[in-house]
């Protein structure tokens, strides 16, 4: 009915490029303007869905309510995303602040410092570190991090930072592994692979005549690095980095193993918590009201509309680096 | 020797996206059997013009053509001009060799193949004989199943010739097809290009004078659209009626 | 000590900070992977290809039930999601080239290729399970291949526009009509880039789990019965890992090592295809 119309309404915009169609051209033509629009219609799809799905727990909550209440009681029908939330927040955060100097500085030594025999391999070892399946990462943290996390590094923080006035907060509890701390670590192993490589293909659009004035002129090759490619990427590394940052938003099993799906605000990073993800990752197949069910629906499309406007300001800045390097 | 005119433009103006005006009022004979080269600086509308003959400025929107291409008795701007018909009858060799990816048989027979030719041994006997007419044939008749890509830039151009000529058109343009090649595949593709004269009607755009003046029988000069001078080449080149066309042959603008 | 000492001790530190980065970075990369051989190889057997899950507590069994339910969703998947993808990547770089709707179009789908998988999921279950009152392979298939059409539909584009326009003018001289001259002449030049992009595409979907956690849930049992739960590897990998019994960790472990392989060895063929083909 709309659909059609709209097709109808499409195809005629398109340009008529013959002075007389050919049959089977028009028809190819049409095929793969219905196939273009699937994206259209997948994007549009997901947002009324969710929002007509959630649209009961919107009545009964409201808005505001809902995101800052923390009280989340399937047995009392009550629900607040205040505590995934915070979450998703610190999570994605916390990985970022371990994963993006990481990132920068592998980019900086494939581009810059590796020889030609090491950078393709450690190119490749990278790209292959991204391709990894998350549950991977999710398994290996369950099985091999978290006791690493719980035996070794947490009680050494807790002894060393969490001695100090401020990191105290943060360290408090058992160090059982199953954690905020954990889960960005994880994360953040994830994103570094993703990260690095945007940040090297930014690195790798300076023109090789800028950085061979600044060679030129005497200086050593950090200058370089400092003075010419990184304000030159700055866009780039700053939309691959909000990229990530909508990754991470995102990801689900990579942190379902050791995050604990625990509703609650905790100030300190050795508690379980839970993300957006998580607790939809957990719990949705379990969701047994109407009430429930259209709860985790409202998480979803918050966790949509971030997710999307993040990838929507990351993919602008990435477009306008790009107008900016074909000048 | 009588002179036949193959295509007559009248009064053809010729303006790009709706706007832009970049071919005033060109009148031009073009004869069969010879070369007519068009020559002038760079953006004067040479090569608009030649890409008129094939309408191929239909292929990007809001062209528009005023006036009239006369071919085989027929208006060829006429909007009811079935495109495929004409672009049988008249070939194009670009600047750019642009072999298609596939081999140098299969690159030969497309023309053949999209005007229904399935026969196998009509295909290997019209390959054959373009490759043959194209100067190519000994060059690559042992490896006719090889890639295209395989083969030089001028051998390359020069597949594109045969493949060009494989469907038998009346006319064959050229749009600067040397200029991407070094001197001594320019010179075989200039000889093939004067021999081909014989069974084609051939319209050459070209930015070297010197070519011109070798190969063409007949030359336009044109300047911001608008054709300056036409006449037999030897008479451009050594003495031409317009003054602006003795500045720009002798080289005092370019 | 005057300026130019400083710089070059600044630029030794620096270099051999970002050194140390890339050290660690593989180091990670390293030990998860030899973690995963590790692992997957001790709980390896031909009893995990072979045979079926046994009930819970119960020793031994395998997953063969959901080997061949994972092969057989992403197939459904893949026959949705590529030919979507391309035709539309096809739109995109051809007929709609330049337009702003093809602008829109390409950047919306960029956005989608990361929206996380788990909503993907929630948008399947809600027009797909919840209506038909269960879970189906097909909504698994549906949702992987909604987290496909988006990649494939780029890369397409990406590798169509990569074929030098004058190629397509010149077969447009010789009188080829528009779809034509993309099946005969673009598609065949960019073939390698879209068949690459495909692969990979289906690398990234094989691994997935999110999506299907809530459309084809999974089966303990054998099914090939796309009307119902199906098994999946990676949600079986899901359940067993978080499990009670070393035993399906074991199993866990073997089925998330045959992953990865399939992975890592369907992308270091595809990037060296890449390489070989765009090198020249």
């Amino acid at each position: 009915m709309l659909l059609l119309r709209y097709i109808i309404w499409m195809k005629g915009r398109v340009v008529t490029k013959e002075g007389k169609r050919n049959p089977a051209d028009l028809f190819f033509l049409m095929l793969t303007a219905i196939a273009s629009c699937s994206i259209l219609f997948l994007t549009a799809g997901i947002l009324i869905v969710l929002v007509k799905s959630s649209s009961l727990a919107i009545n009964t909550f409201g808005f505001f309510h809902f995101i800052v209440s923390q009280e989340w009681n399937p047995v009392a029908e009550v629900f607040g995303a205040a505590s995934t939330l915070y979450g998703t927040l610190v999570t994605t955060t916390l990985s970022l602040f371990f994963a993006i100097p990481i990132a920068i500085g592998i980019a900086i030594f494939v581009t810059e410092v590796a020889p030609a025999s090491v950078k393709t391999p450690i190119s490749m070892a990278i790209e292959l570190l991204a391709a990894i399946p998350s549950i991977i990462y999710g398994m290996w943290g369950l099985f091999t991090l978290a006791p690493l996390m719980s035996n070794h590094i947490e009680p050494f923080l807790q002894s060393t930072l969490g001695t100090l006035p401020f990191f105290s907060v943060l360290m408090e509890g058992t160090p059982m592994g199953i954690d905020l701390l954990t889960a960005s670590v994880i994360l953040s192993i994830m994103i570094i692979p993703f990260t690095a490589s945007i940040a090297r293909d930014s690195f790798e659009l300076t023109p090789s005549f800028v950085k061979e004035s600044a060679y030129g002129l005497g200086a050593t090759k950090w200058d370089v690095i400092k003075n010419v490619v990184m304000p030159y990427s700055k866009l780039g590394i700053f939309g691959g980095i909000v990229l990530s940052m909508g990754r991470a938003l995102g990801e689900t099993m990579a942190v379902a193993f050791v995050l604990g799906n625990k509703h609650e605000i905790t100030s300190s990073l050795l508690d379980a918590a839970a993300t957006i993800t998580v607790s939809l990752a957990n719990e949705f197949a379990e969701a047994d009201s109407d009430l429930y069910l259209s709860s985790l629906f409202y998480l979803a499309l918050v966790l949509f509309l971030m997710s999307f406007v993040t990838l929507a300001i990351a993919k602008l800045l990435l477009l306008r680096a790009e107008r900016r390097y074909s000048r | 020797m009588t002179e036949a005119v193959e295509i007559a433009i009248h009064n053809l103006n010729f303006y790009y996206a709706g706007a832009v005006q970049a071919l005033k009022a060109i009148n031009l004979d073009i004869m069969k059997n010879q070369i007519t080269a068009l020559i002038g600086p760079s953006g004067c509308g040479k090569t608009t013009l030649l890409r008129c003959f094939n309408r191929m400025h239909d292929l990007y929107p809001r062209h528009r053509y005023e006036g009239e291409i006369v071919m085989g008795g027929r208006n060829i701007l006429a909007p009811d001009i079935d495109l495929i018909d004409l672009r049988s009858k008249v070939g194009m060799v670009f600047q750019k060799p642009t072999p298609f990816p596939m081999t140098i048989f299969d690159n030969v027979a497309y023309g053949l193949r999209l005007k229904g030719i399935r026969k196998k041994e009509e295909l290997s006997e019209r390959v054959e004989r373009s490759l043959k007419h194209a100067a190519l044939w000994d060059e690559v008749k042992d490896k006719l199943w090889a890639s295209a890509y395989d083969l030089s830039g001028g051998q390359q151009q020069r597949l594109v010739i045969a493949r060009a000529l494989a469907v038998e058109p009346g006319v064959l343009l050229f749009d600067e097809p040397t200029s991407a090649l070094d001197p001594i595949s320019t010179a075989k593709i200039e000889e093939l290009v004067i021999q081909l004269k014989n069974d084609v009607t051939i319209i050459i755009v070209t930015h070297n004078m010197q070519q011109a003046a070798r190969i063409s029988d007949r030359t336009g000069f044109l300047m911001l659209g608008e054709i300056v001078e036409v006449g037999t080449t030897e008479k451009i080149f050594t003495s031409p009626s317009e003054k602006l066309t003795e500045e720009y042959v002798t080289g005092r603008f370019g | 000590m005057n300026a130019r000492q400083k710089r070059k001790i600044e630029n030794i530190i620096a270099l051999s900070l970002s050194t140390a980065a890339a050290g660690f970075g593989i180091f990670w990369l390293l030990f998860i992977v030899s973690d995963v051989l590790m692992h997957g190889v001790a709980g390896f057997s031909a009893a995990l290809f072979l045979s079926d899950p046994v009930p819970a507590g119960v020793e031994g069994g395998g997953l063969r039930n959901a080997f061949v339910g994972q092969l057989m969703i992403i197939s459904v998947a893949a026959l949705i999601g590529v030919p979507v993808g391309l035709l539309g990547g096809t739109f995109l770089a051809e007929y709609a080239r330049g337009r702003q709707i093809a602008r829109i179009i390409s950047v919306l789908a960029d956005i989608m290729v990361s929206v996380p998988s788990i909503i993907i999921g929630t948008f399947v279950y809600a027009i797909l399970v919840k209506p038909l009152g269960h879970f189906s392979g097909w909504a698994g298939s549906t949702a992987l291949a909604m987290i496909m059409i988006p990649v494939v539909l780029r890369t397409t584009e990406d590798m169509l526009t990569l074929v030098p326009w004058t190629l397509r003018e010149a077969a447009f001289a010789l009188g080829a009509p528009y779809y034509k001259v993309i099946f005969q002449v673009v598609y065949r030049g960019a073939a390698t880039g879209i068949l690459t992009g495909i692969l990979l595409s289906i690398a990234r979907v094989v691994g997935e789990t999110a999506p299907l956690l809530f459309t084809s849930f999974n089966n303990a049992f054998f099914s090939v019965d796309m009307n119902g739960p199906m098994p999946s590897l990676t949600v079986s990998i899901f359940q067993y890992a978080m499990g009670p019994y070393d035993d399906w960790h074991a199993q866990a472990w073997a089925a998330a090592f045959v992953i990865t392989l399939a992975i890592l060895v369907v992308t270091v063929v595809s990037r060296m295809i890449i390489q070989w083909r765009y090198k020249k």
